[in-house]
């Protein structure tokens, strides 16, 4: 049993808080969220240059060989900045995809711009009747040539306007298991008959549906293997989940400093409102969700860096987050009071963050549906 | 024992008059008037006064302040089926706080001034209580009316004054003794809301409403503008909280959102099935269903409480907390319901029903907040409810 991170991890930590605390004032976040970009090509410059991009990839494709701990860190902290813009899609759903499931010349060729902040990329999943369900899924890839032929629409796809590629799942043949014919694309985000419409969701986060339009893409940007792309989904999934998990942790402990020190601040009644038990137990209850959410995530990450079966512990993880941090976003909302509603307060901030944050890579029913399976599975 | 709204045949009889007015008169522009911009358009403010011709916002009040002699079971009735039909009385402020502590506390020529004017929907009350310093502790306001001669001249800021914008007249409580016990010391006020001195600024919010921040800078009131008894002004505060508590916030509303999402889950199929066959929804829906029909019989029991003369004390907040929290857990349900597409809002392509449950989500986060926190309401139903020691 240890529960202490390395110097290095430690490093990251606190290099990312200093950094995204001095360059990421609120007042550009809420620049960057109202903008039609999503993101500062300045900041997202110098993220580069500290090695954020490059810290999950190994050495031999521009990376530096951090461990997924690390990156669990990283992101932690850009939960608590609330930072938007396209570093999730690019390095987890984008990067760990290809890296998972390329071949060597795609991991050449792609890896190493991602690594150096050169390469935006986003991944596309959902569609009108179905979040992350195979037998739902309707966009067709259709061989054709040298070539397939993708058609249908796809929603939900974060930051897609400004992605070089795109990743797109896409179903190539119909077999008896829906998981069996589906294949992932690596497809340019250029590529003539796209065409993108941005959806206004509650956190302005840049989703994206894309219909392709009978869109050509050569053979060599199948991903991983010809119909067997739901096995390496699933997996690029719960990393996904648990990496939602982070950013959670990351917003749950803003959250919670900020109504602990309103709280010592605030004077109702002569006191500070912090002085009332029942406030107390507010910022207790906040606390103990979010140190669940903590190690819930921390070990999860763990285990997916000892190669350890995680699907379970990821799903609990990403269960506990979604619902945790509700209710964290909720009681600061109660203890911070009228102040906390106002937009230019950071709280709506947190509160827009979570409702997109606790649907994404599955809700709470979905995942206590894939831990309820392996509870069964085991007996 | 009768749990029916109304009655007497002449009491459903109102009822229903009530209804097919509501049935014939309202029109998707009012409903969004009322549901979004307070009413204020044209067509709202027409609908406002036709409601006063019909008698309905001084049900009641004595006739000779332009009322008809009602009870407030007629108030009570009215206030449901506007909410059964998902419309908000319009001037709500006027109507149901400043207005009946007018008709029990202010002079005669008070009551000839406004009373008739608010029972006519012509004019509406800014709520103005809460300062900066002063929010769940009114008694910490500072905002000072100062007594001169012809005149109270009141300097200070209020703060999350929602309807000062486009309100006639801001309902104000002030200190005017500086010297006696907190809960002494604090007058209410008519103010012309558009006095020189005033300066009002925007504040925005989560829910997209807008609310205010309100200066006075040496701003004349005439003493007739009092309201009834110099520093008496905390306690009609406190006197007509049951009264505003019930008729500005009904269980009512909240059915025909469910059933909106019900018809949702009719319609939709997600990850292979109709929405209807799944379980976990069917679950959702009907613990909805559950509480609300709970909630309507705590709100019932408060009500029958006031009506019998009896007054309801943590009953009627009870009532509140359960509805404020009640509308959290429906918005929740209604986005766990809708997944992704709950999360679009009102202008996105593919938002499912206009986009009310991400606006219910967000804005349902100050009901629990505003007009007496959750906390305050349960440190009261512990002391005053339960008999459990105060601090
Ligand atoms: C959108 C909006 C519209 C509003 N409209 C109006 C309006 O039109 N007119 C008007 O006058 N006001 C209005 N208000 C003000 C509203 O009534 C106050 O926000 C409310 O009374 C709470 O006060 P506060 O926000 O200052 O929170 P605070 O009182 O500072 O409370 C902060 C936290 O401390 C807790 N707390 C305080 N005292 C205690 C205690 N003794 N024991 C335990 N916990 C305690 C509270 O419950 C809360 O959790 C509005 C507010 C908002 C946000």
């Amino acid at each position: 049993m240890d529960i202490k991170f390395t110097e290095e991890q430690q490093l990251i930590r606190k290099s990312a808080r200093q950094f995204l605390m001095d360059k990421c004032p609120s007042s550009l976040l809420r620049e960057m969220v109202e903008g039609t970009k999503g993101y500062s090509d300045e900041l997202w410059r110098q993220m580069a240059e500290l090695g954020w991009m490059a810290l999950i990839f190994p050495e031999e494709f521009g990376g530096t060989g951090g461990n997924f701990m690390e990156l669990i860190l990283l992101l932690e902290e850009m939960g608590r900045a609330c930072l938007p813009g396209p570093f999730f899609s690019t390095v987890v759903l984008g990067g760990l995809t290809i890296l998972e499931a390329g071949t060597k010349q795609q991991k050449q060729e792609l890896l190493p711009k991602i690594a150096k902040g050169e390469l935006i990329a986003t991944l596309a999943i959902t569609e009108s009747e179905s979040d992350y369900d195979p037998s739902s899924i309707t966009v067709t890839a259709k061989a054709k040539g040298e070539s397939f032929i993708v058609h249908g629409t796809k929603l939900f796809v974060p930051n897609a306007h400004v992605a070089d590629y795109l990743l797109c799942v896409a179903r190539t043949e119909k077999g008896k298991d829906p998981e069996d014919g589906i294949t992932l694309f690596v497809i340019d985000g250029k590529a003539e008959g796209i065409k993108y419409t941005l959806l206004n969701t509650m956190a302005k986060d840049k989703q994206y549906e894309i219909f392709f339009n009978k869109v050509r893409v050569p053979k060599e940007n199948v991903l991983g293997e010809l119909n067997k792309g739901w096995g390496l989904l699933k997996k690029i999934l719960q990393k996904a989940a648990l990496a939602k998990c982070a950013e959670m942790v990351g917003g749950g402990q803003q959250v919670l400093d900020m109504a602990v020190s309103y709280a010592k601040k605030r004077v109702q009644f002569g006191k500070p409102i912090g002085s009332f038990q029942a406030i107390q137990h507010h910022c207790s209850n906040m606390l103990v969700d979010l140190d669940g959410c903590r190690w819930v995530t921390y070990k999860g990450a763990w285990m997916i860096d000892e190669d350890i079966p995680y699907e379970k512990e990821v799903s609990i993880a990403k269960a506990w987050c979604n619902d945790a941090f509700r209710r964290i976003v909720a009681l600061g909302h109660q203890v911070i009071g009228g102040v906390g509603y106002c937009e230019d307060h950071d709280m709506p901030l947190y509160f827009r963050m979570g409702r997109m944050a606790e649907i994404t890579f599955g809700d709470s029913d979905f995942h206590r549906e894939i831990v309820a399976k392996q509870l069964f599975s085991a007996g | 024992m009768n749990f029916n709204l109304t009655s007497t045949p002449e009491e459903e009889k109102f009822r229903q008059e009530v209804s097919d007015f509501l049935d014939k008169e309202l029109t998707d522009e009012i409903r969004r008037q009322y549901a979004i911009d307070k009413g204020l358009g044209p067509e709202g403010r027409a609908f406002a006064l036709k409601l006063g011709a019909k008698g309905w916002l001084g049900l009641g009040w004595p006739k000779e302040y332009g009322g008809s002699d009602g009870s407030i079971i007629h108030d009570f009735i009215l206030v449901q089926e506007f909410a059964r039909h998902e419309v908000h009385i319009p001037n709500e402020v006027a109507r149901f706080m400043s207005g009946p502590t007018i008709l029990h506390h202010g002079s005669e020529e008070m009551k000839r001034e406004f009373l008739p004017r608010i029972a006519r929907g012509e004019i509406e009350f800014g709520l103005g209580y809460t300062e900066p310093p002063a929010g769940s502790d009114l008694l910490a306001m500072q905002m000072v009316a100062v007594e001169k001669e012809d005149c109270y001249l009141i300097t200070g800021q209020k703060t999350f004054n929602t309807e000062s914008h486009y309100a006639d007249y801001h309902w104000l409580a002030a200190k005017t003794d500086l010297n006696a016990p907190k809960h002494e010391s604090i007058s209410l006020f008519v103010v012309d809301q558009r006095s020189p001195g005033i300066t009002i600024t925007p504040i925005w919010t989560l829910g997209g409403e807008r609310t205010n921040e309100v200066f006075y800078d040496d701003v004349r009131v005439p003493k007739n503008r009092l309201v009834g008894e110099k520093n008496r002004g905390f306690y009609y505060m406190i006197e007509a909280l049951n009264y505003e508590r019930l008729m500005m916030s009904q269980t009512e509303r909240l059915v025909p959102i469910l059933n909106r999402i019900i018809e949702y889950t009719r319609q939709t199929r997600r990850n292979g099935k109709l929405m209807t066959e799944d379980p976990l929804v069917r679950n959702k829906l009907a613990q909805m269903a559950i509480e609300i029909e709970v909630s309507k019989c705590l709100e019932y029991r408060a009500f029958a409480m006031l009506f019998e003369g009896r007054s309801p004390d943590y009953e009627s907040g009870i009532s509140k907390l359960f509805i404020s929290e009640l509308y959290q857990r429906l918005a929740y349900t209604g986005m766990e319901i809708l997944g992704f597409f709950g999360r679009l809002d009102e202008d996105s392509k593919w938002v499912p029903l206009r986009g009310e449950i991400s606006r219910l989500c967000r804005m349902s986060v100050v009901y629990t907040i505003g007009g007496g926190t959750s906390e305050i309401i349960r440190n009261l139903t512990a002391t005053r409810g339960l008999g459990l020691p105060r601090n």
